[in-house]
């Protein structure tokens, strides 16, 4: 989806922000328009996660599916990245000295 | 004796359908949680929305029609019109798909 640049769509120069939706139920027997929404707002499957921007088309289409989806409104949208290292737990050790590391100044 | 064929009641006499003509406390408990998660979604894209001055039709006739979960009556939270049903009600969980609509509103003196 070509995301329109923030300046074409905040005249007033509010600060872009972004709605993180979060789809919590399928629209497995559902009418198909509302299985349609979710295919366009980027819903592929259940737990899925998008961030589209703060605008009444957006806003439309998730109130299409409101029953579905969980909505917060984020600054900015999270990379896969810092999506994946937001939920890696962690490691429960951390490295004193790699091995070897002693005979490395010689 | 076991697996998806048993004799049970309901397979070897017919139509016999065990459902429970109401909710049980845990189904109500959810209900509710469901109609807030509704209200909380509507409520963010309001805010978010309000924040740039817009707005959209839709959202504004929902906020003006629609109760809210704490507004409801628990009849209209739990229960729904049914012209077939003896005093016009029936329990919310004989709706299709009843987790994933929003049933809120019911006609005026039933």
């Amino acid at each position: 989806m070509p995301r329109p640049s923030p300046k074409a769509l905040n005249p007033l120069r509010a600060p872009q922000s972004y709605f993180r939706i979060y789809l919590r139920r399928s629209a497995i027997g559902l009418p198909a328009k509302q299985a349609g929404v979710l295919d366009a707002l980027g819903l592929r499957r259940r737990t899925a996660t998008v961030y589209h921007p703060v605008t009444p088309d957006v806003a439309g289409q998730i109130f299409r599916v409101k029953e579905l989806v969980d909505v917060e409104e984020v600054d900015r949208p999270l990379d896969k990245k810092e999506i994946k290292a937001r939920r890696t737990p962690a490691t429960g050790y951390y490295v004193e000295s790699r091995a070897g590391s002693a005979w490395a100044d010689e | 004796m076991f697996g998806p064929f048993r004799a049970t009641q309901s397979l070897s006499v017919g139509l016999l359908w065990k459902i429970p003509w109401r909710l049980s406390p845990t189904q109500k408990a959810r209900q509710r949680k469901r109609l807030r998660r509704v209200d909380d979604v509507v409520a963010t894209l309001d805010h978010a929305l309000a924040k740039l001055r817009m707005s959209t039709k839709k959202l504004e006739r929902w906020k003006e029609e629609m109760p809210r979960e704490e507004e409801m009556l628990p009849k209209d939270k739990y229960t729904v019109f049914d012209r077939k049903e003896k005093k016009y009600r029936k329990a919310l969980h004989k709706l299709p798909k009843w987790t994933r609509v929003s049933q809120r509103l019911n006609p005026p003196g039933f």
